[in-house]
């Protein structure tokens, strides 16, 4: 096999337009996309299939502008749903009875219009005011929820910070970074100005802060007695902002400095979690947690249970991936209970125990922002950015989501951040442009009757502005017969989005190994039924055949089992990065998805030197393999998550020393360094380059890694061991892989 | 006869300083030999004692006290017997010889040092300091523990009673401060940055161990990088070497570093913010908010005096030392319920101040307490933890009231108004073989050093011949009971000395920060035999023995359940009079008292009104704040609160004692009546009339003006000297305050006997015996064969 002419994803994410082309009725993909836009007609037929039947979700993937989600107000009339199954009136309901009556698309159900909502129909029996009516003409539309949706006045949004100032916190200056970067986000808070905002800080003892908007200056209120947690004040611990706002600046001002001398080791957080609980049970909100240390006093006290070689490769291995002490995942119910969303920014160079943590952020809707070995220095503008962006981002408050599909399908699982409410409503307490959720679906036993199967995404929340709304997506889908239409219509991406979801989840109750075991079976059975599918009749023996759908499926599956989650064994990932990268893929939006099993590596040292003005936009993708790299050349490496610039040995002095800002030959510690802008052509290029780079995926901020070539190490772990198409200890090269996939697909 | 009396008690009053040089009064100066007939002369053999009174004679000592040789240990004093030739003096207690040391070696008889000086029974030694560490002078410490379940207004009023308190402090004085409601705030005012505050439950008793260790004060929590103590700016540099821990810092500022600090705390200071449910007390940690400030001068400046001054404005309704449950239909303990051991919560709290008063006496800590309040706040549990560690106590109906405002101002007063507190006191007491020691009544603790000078039977605080006394000051008053049981030896004639000698030893940290022993030695006759009553009798100090027979009574009535005060009262007095009256058997007609005996029936009769008596007229609290101040003022004073003084205003003499009867209210009178606790000018009907309709305003009518003024100064000045400042009553007859003055005086005139008053008096609505009814009845019963 000539390793040239395999199938490379150069070109990112190529969506199936075609279904929109079919289905212009149906939402935009960027919100819900199946892993096959194709229903299979009965169970025997799914069970050919191998590969999950199911959709990825992203109720409130960005928009680009002009393409905003229309708002609609019934008004008296109230939210149009069919009475029996509370489908949401869609561009797929139909009219009757001269506009008096609409057939529900999912059941069938003939449903009364309302008075107020009544239109005639034209001659082909639209209503005539089709056109102005967005949630009859388009796949996706909000609604404005009417007092019935609320089992409360909307809550305001909250925004609640519980931080570690405990030594490490203090020193590695993220106590600093956080302050500020909190301060200089408080104009930008959604929702003012209801917004309601507090602080508990903690160490070995919780330090509550009195934000009453009467006082000049916040008064810290410091309780030890972690036994038997109590609030020290009635009110003011959690405060309107606006009114508030020179306490909140007072206190963040000096949140530094207080703490500056702090010798502490030690981290209450368990109880400084059951504070926050009492402070924000009665609203809820968002609570950022910020932690330096493994939790060491009080309930949920964590153990260095650590990263053990010996455990690995045994059936006891999943259990450090999992939470060691029920009480983060009580703790979790009882925040999404209470509507309360929790966010983990985890810094230590030390283990932390992320599988435990982190549960706190997978129960809530909530996420994991993982920093090891944390240093203000050279780690403060990614940590500035993804809080900053956390706390301005749209989000959606007391949400629960739901998804109604027409009859013989059900969806059965569910994969992301949130807790299940009932067998099919997922409780959210807060949501933004930067969840995803997948889920699997299962055929009833009869045969499917209908040609089109119907998906409703509704999303109820309450906007920042403090208005109850339902975000509804609506997509058809055809029901087929035939298992090659199925293979034909298949989505890679969201197909890899699912099965790593279900991959990490393997994870957390079996081996490393299983689950890549399990990966490739699903992959090598799949492609195996195509096979025999095919071969037959297109007498292709001896040769591997895709899909063209599926054509880039192999190389993600190999890419996904040497993501940091799947990798190897014991010494391949720290346990923390593997639990960390873990909840990160749980949540990811299947764009991002794919840009992390297959990141970018471009070529830059040209554009940087000469360079048509638009430089930028001509950057080529290059395989992922070391063969693309020329010593005498500069890449960058994009995963989504963070660029790696790799120097060739025999790059030009003038270049490096120009991006660099200094001289090269003295051997400088390029870990610490931080790559800022200088004062010459190179470095303006480069960093428009990257800024380029970085605007195409604003939900995270790439912190910018030079590594040069040979600079062991660190070239190793920062690219090399992420060059998946290369073999590396214990992995396939792509060629093996797909050899490897071919022969085990040709075995009967 | 009711004449005599009054002149009497005028007598006493008038005298400059009856208590004399060594503040010592005994109830008999000269005392009976044998236990026989002590137990005859019914009352106690005990000396009232003012260990560090002010006396501009005092001589003080720059070098340390020669002492007898153990176990005696006197000081040396004007009584021993000096051979200067031989350079040996004879110990007057014990008789044991001791030699001079060498540098005493100059004495001789025209040059002897001034503890020998004849007139110098009292002197006190200064001496230099041993070391460096002892001759720093340790800062005054006041800890503040303010009660914020207020209303708005009466906490401005603690705001502004402390605003001038912190004006009034010393720079370099250590202050702290705690408020507390539901929960105990503590302030860390060294906390630069901001105000922090540690915050404690108040629902749970909590121990030092656990206060330290949250505070971050503890052995483990001192150690860097463990529990507690974060947040804090490095120590600074210690402001003085006596401070064990630079944690103190923390907590503990000097006034001159956080006067600002503490301003704006106070502006900042709000009522308990916890909501208060309908029906309901607010919750209220007293005990706690105690604990939590024991628990941080414990860790911080064990053994160097120190105040915690707590602002009390309501019962404690949770937590330990709750006197009440916050559900308002239950109300707060009467004696009605203690009696009948009803109080449910009484016990236990006393328990829990118990114990805090065995902490702070063990740290060398007081609590004074201020509690104002129209109900009760638990002064009554509370009595035992401001007794024990001789703290000032002053009850008052509001923030705002003088009686609290001028008080509380008093604690930071330098100079002539300076209550001249004093820190770190112990009292020990040596005397003569044949006399024992049984206790002690008043604001100290036993040590429990136990000897062969206890006695078997204790009163108060015994089974010890020393005392602590965290807190004292110059009014500061004790009495001691002495038993007398003489040995065997001693019995015999001519083997024995005829006068018997006993020695009061202070140590004491005076207001200025030094420490000091005060030495008093006194000595009494013995009086051999019965024959000798006439020797008694000469000895006999009625003032002395009324205030002590007080005392005593009220020590029994709350310790003894079923005590009857009055009968018990009865039956001495009676005794007595048997004893020591002149008179034929039987003949009611015959009988009279020696001088010194006169008006001893007088105070009897008025005890037996008084508040110590009559405890059901007034609430518990109130109950243990008399009796309080009964035990540590001096004899003239708590004379004054048993029998109340009258002075009596008019156009015709110079102001004048007058009876306190109500035979003394006239129209044309002004009467100023001094109960200790309050002070009451009364209006005659005339007088009030004139001054209504402003003559005192008019030229022509000086002398009115002048006769209103009287009285009024006469009044500034019992409370200009007196703490805790008196309530200031000023009221007309017939008016609705005048009962102030009426629930004092001898009901000569009652409704009963209402048709043979003059016009112009008043009666007093009351069935109590009379003054002459009540003489009548002793004379009869005293004569009885
Ligand atoms: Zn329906
Ligand atoms: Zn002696």
């Amino acid at each position: 096999v000539d390793a040239k002419s395999l199938p490379r994803p150069l070109n990112g994410d190529e969506e199936a337009i075609k279904i929109q082309e079919t289905y212009p009725l149906n939402c935009h993909q960027r919100f819900f996309r199946l892993t096959t836009h194709a229903i299979p007609t009965s169970q025997s037929l799914l069970a050919r299939w191998h590969l999950p039947l199911g959709a990825v979700v992203h109720p409130l993937a960005e928009v680009p502008d002009g393409e905003e989600v229309p708002i609609v107000n019934f008004g008296p009339a109230g939210v149009i749903r069919c009475r029996r199954c509370r489908t949401y009136v869609n561009p797929y309901v139909t009219f009757t009875d001269a506009g008096r009556k609409w057939r529900c698309n999912l059941c069938s159900l003939l449903n009364d219009v309302p008075g107020e909502y009544y239109c005639a129909l034209d001659a082909s029996g639209r209503r005539c005011d089709f056109d102005q009516r967005p949630e009859l003409s388009k796949g996706s539309v909000e609604f404005v929820a009417p007092t019935e949706y609320m089992v409360r006045p909307p809550m305001p949004p909250v925004y609640f910070f519980l931080i570690d100032v405990s030594i490490s916190a203090v020193q590695c200056g993220l106590l600093e970074i956080v302050a500020k970067t909190i301060k200089s986000c408080l104009d930008e808070l959604p929702g003012f100005p209801r917004t309601q905002i507090g602080f508990l800080t903690f160490d070995s003892a919780l330090h509550f802060h009195n934000l009453k908007s009467s006082l000049t200056q916040p008064q810290m209120l410091v309780v030890a007695d972690l036994d038997d947690i109590f609030l020290p004040l009635p009110d003011d611990l959690l405060v309107n902002l606006s009114d508030s706002r020179h306490v909140v600046d007072a206190l963040l001002d000096s949140l530094p400095s207080m703490f500056q001398d702090n010798v502490n080791v030690e981290s209450a957080l368990g109880p400084a979690l059951k504070a926050a609980f009492m402070i924000m049970s009665r609203l809820g909100g968002k609570l950022l947690v910020f932690q330096s240390t493994l939790p060491s006093l009080g309930v949920g006290r964590l153990r260095l249970r650590g990263d053990d070689l010996r455990i690995y490769g045994t059936d006891k291995e999943h259990t450090l991936r999992m939470p060691e002490d029920p009480f983060y995942k009580q703790m979790a119910a009882e925040f999404t209970k209470n509507q309360i969303a929790v966010d983990v920014y985890a810094f230590s160079e030390k283990y932390t125990d992320i599988a435990s943590l982190g549960s706190l952020a997978k129960y809530t809707g909530g996420q994991v922002y993982h920093h090891p070995s944390f240093q203000a220095t050279t780690h403060q503008e990614k940590l500035r950015y993804e809080l900053a962006r956390d706390l301005t981002r749209e989000t959606a408050w007391e949400a629960v989501m739901r998804i109604r599909c027409g009859k013989g399908v059900r969806f059965t699982t569910y994969h992301g951040h949130f807790m299940l409410r009932s067998t099919d409503l997922l409780a959210l307490p807060a949501v933004d442009c930067d969840k995803a959720f997948a889920m699997q679906l299962s055929l009833e036993d009869t045969l499917m009757t209908t040609q089109t199967v119907y998906f409703q995404v509704a999303l109820l929340y309450t906007s920042s502005s403090g208005e109850r709304r339902i975000r509804v997506h609506t997509a058809a889908a055809p029901v087929v017969a035939d298992l090659g239409e199925m293979y034909r219509q298949a989505d890679t991406g969201a197909i890899i989005s699912l099965l790593s979801r279900l991959a990490i989840e393997k994870t957390q109750s079996h081996k490393l190994d299983d689950a890549r075991q399990l990966m490739q079976l699903k992959l090598v059975k799949s492609l195996k039924e195509y096979r025999n599918l095919y071969v037959m009749q297109h007498r292709l023996g001896g040769r591997l055949i895709f899909p063209e759908s599926l054509k880039f499926l192999p190389l993600y599956v190999l890419s996904l089992c040497k993501s940091v989650a799947l990798r190897g064994g014991y010494a391949d990932a720290s346990l923390d990065e593997r639990c960390a990268a873990g909840y990160n893929m749980m949540i990811l939006p299947i764009r991002r998805m794919l840009r992390l099993l297959y990141p970018g590596l471009y070529k830059i040292d040209e554009n940087l030197i000469k360079g048509p003005e638009d430089f930028e936009k001509s950057l080529k993708q290059l395989a992922l393999s070391a063969q693309s790299l020329d010593p005498r050349a500069l890449y960058i490496y994009d995963d989504g998550f963070s660029f790696i610039i790799w120097l060739g040995r025999m790059l030009s002095p003038d270049l490096v020393n120009g991006i660099l800002g200094f001289d090269l030959s003295g051997f400088p510690d390029l870990s610490k360094l931080a790559l800022l802008e200088h004062d010459n052509e190179y470095s303006r290029k480069l960093m428009r380059i990257i800024k380029r780079l970085r605007e195409k995926d604003p939900s995270c901020f790439q912190l910018c890694r030079v590594v040069r070539q040979g600079e062991q190490p660190r070239e190793g772990s920062l690219l090399l061991s992420n060059l998946i198409e290369d073999q590396t200890a214990g992995t396939s090269s792509y060629v093996d892989w797909i050899l490897q996939i071919y022969r085990q697909s040709q075995s009967s | 006869m009711a004449e005599d009396l009054a002149g009497g008690v005028a007598g006493a009053a008038a005298s400059v300083d009856p208590d004399g040089p060594d503040g010592v009064r005994m109830t008999w100066n000269a005392w009976p030999r044998s236990k026989v007939e002590a137990s005859k002369c019914v009352i106690p053999v005990a000396a009232s004692i003012a260990p560090i009174r002010a006396s501009p004679s005092l001589l003080v000592l720059p070098y340390a006290p020669l002492r007898c040789k153990p176990p005696c240990a006197a000081v040396l004093n004007p009584f021993a017997r000096v051979d200067f030739a031989a350079k040996i003096w004879i110990c007057p207690l014990c008789f044991s010889r001791n030699h001079f040391p060498p540098h005493y070696a100059a004495i001789s008889e025209t040059n002897v040092p001034g503890e020998l000086y004849p007139q110098c029974t009292t002197v006190e030694y200064a001496p230099p300091p041993i070391d460096a560490a002892a001759a720093a002078i340790p800062p005054p410490v006041f800890l503040f523990v303010l009660d914020t379940c207020l209303i708005e207004e009466e906490l401005g009023f603690v705001k502004s009673a402390m605003r001038r308190a912190i004006g009034l402090l010393p720079d370099h004085a250590l202050v702290g401060l705690v408020t507390f409601g539901t929960q105990v705030y503590l302030y860390e005012l060294g906390f630069s940055d901001l105000s922090k505050i540690y915050v404690f439950r108040g629902t749970k008793e909590i121990s030092k161990e656990q206060i330290l260790d949250q505070l971050g004060l503890s052995a483990a929590g001192l150690r860097p990088g463990t529990a507690g103590a974060s947040g804090y700016p490095k120590a600074r540099l210690q402001a003085n070497g006596l401070l064990p821990s630079g944690s103190v810092n923390r907590f503990l500022l000097p006034a001159s570093d956080c006067e600002y600090a503490l301003n704006a705390l106070l502006d900042e200071l709000q009522t308990d913010q916890w909501p208060v449910e309908a029906g309901n007390r607010a919750l209220r940690c007293t005990g706690v908010a105690l604990s939590v400030a024991a628990g941080l001068l414990g860790a911080c400046i064990p053994g160097t005096g120190a105040r915690i001054i707590a602002l009390v404005g309501g019962p404690c309704t949770e937590g330990p030392g709750m006197i009440v449950s916050k559900d308002l239909s239950e109300p707060v303990r009467s004696h009605k319920d203690l009696d009948k051991d009803a109080a449910s919560h009484f016990h236990k709290a006393v328990k829990f101040y118990d114990n805090l008063a065995k902490q702070l006496v063990n740290q060398g800590h007081v609590l004074d307490l201020f509690a104002s309040a129209l109900d009760q706040v638990g002064v009554a549990e509370m009595k035992v933890v401001v007794e024990r560690t001789g703290g000032l106590v002053v009850l008052a109906e509001s923030f705002g009231h003088s009686v609290f405002k001028d008080s509380f101002k008093r604690i930071f007063e330098d100079g002539e108004q300076s209550l001249g507190l004093s820190f770190n006191g112990t009292l020990e007491i040596n005397c003569s073989k044949d006399i024992k020691i049984q206790g002690v009544i008043g604001p100290c603790t036993s040590l429990e050093k136990k000897g062969a000078l206890c006695a078997d039977t204790i009163i108060g605080q015994g089974n010890t011949t020393s005392w602590r006394m965290c807190g004292l000051d110059r009014s500061t008053c004790l009495t001691a009971f002495f038993d007398i049981s003489p040995s065997e030896r001693s019995s015999q004639p001519g083997s024995t000395n005829p006068q018997l000698y006993i020695q009061f030893l202070t140590n004491y940290q005076n207001p200025e920060g030094q420490m000091r022993l005060r030495v008093t030695t006194v000595t009494r006759r013995w009086v051999d035999g019965s024959a000798n009553t006439e020797e008694l009798v000469e000895g006999f100090d009625q003032e002395t023995a009324a205030v002590v027979l007080a005392r005593y009574i009220s020590l029994k009535m709350e310790m003894e359940e079923e005590f009857d005060a009055t009968r018990w009262l009865d039956r001495s007095l009676i005794r007595l009079c048997s004893r020591f009256g002149d008179y034929r058997k039987d003949d009611p007609a015959s009988f009279t008292l020696h001088p010194n005996f006169s008006i001893f029936p007088q105070f009897m009769f008025n005890l037996r009104r008084s508040q110590f008596v009559q405890v059901f007229n007034n609430s518990p609290d109130e109950t243990a704040y008399f009796r309080m101040l009964l035990n540590r003022e001096s004899v003239t004073n708590s004379v004054v609160m048993i029998q109340p003084s009258l002075l009596s205003y008019s156009f015709n003499s110079p102001p004048a004692p007058a009876l306190l009867d109500v035979a003394s209210i006239s129209a044309d009178r002004i009467l100023l009546l001094d109960t200790y606790f309050s002070v009451v000018i009364f209006h005659g009907m005339t007088i009030a009339q004139w001054r209504n309709m402003g003559y005192q305003n008019q030229p022509e009518h000086q002398a009115f003006a002048q006769l209103l003024q009287a009285p009024q100064d006469d009044a500034q000045m019992i409370i200009r000297d007196r703490f805790p400042v008196p309530r200031l009553v000023i009221c007309d007859q017939h008016g609705s305050q005048a009962r102030f003055l009426l629930a004092k005086l001898n009901p000569s005139a009652t409704y009963n006997s209402a048709h043979e008053v003059a016009p112009g008096s008043d009666i007093i609505f009351t069935d109590d015996v009379s003054l002459q009814v009540f003489y009548e009845h002793l004379q009869r019963l005293a004569v009885q064969s």
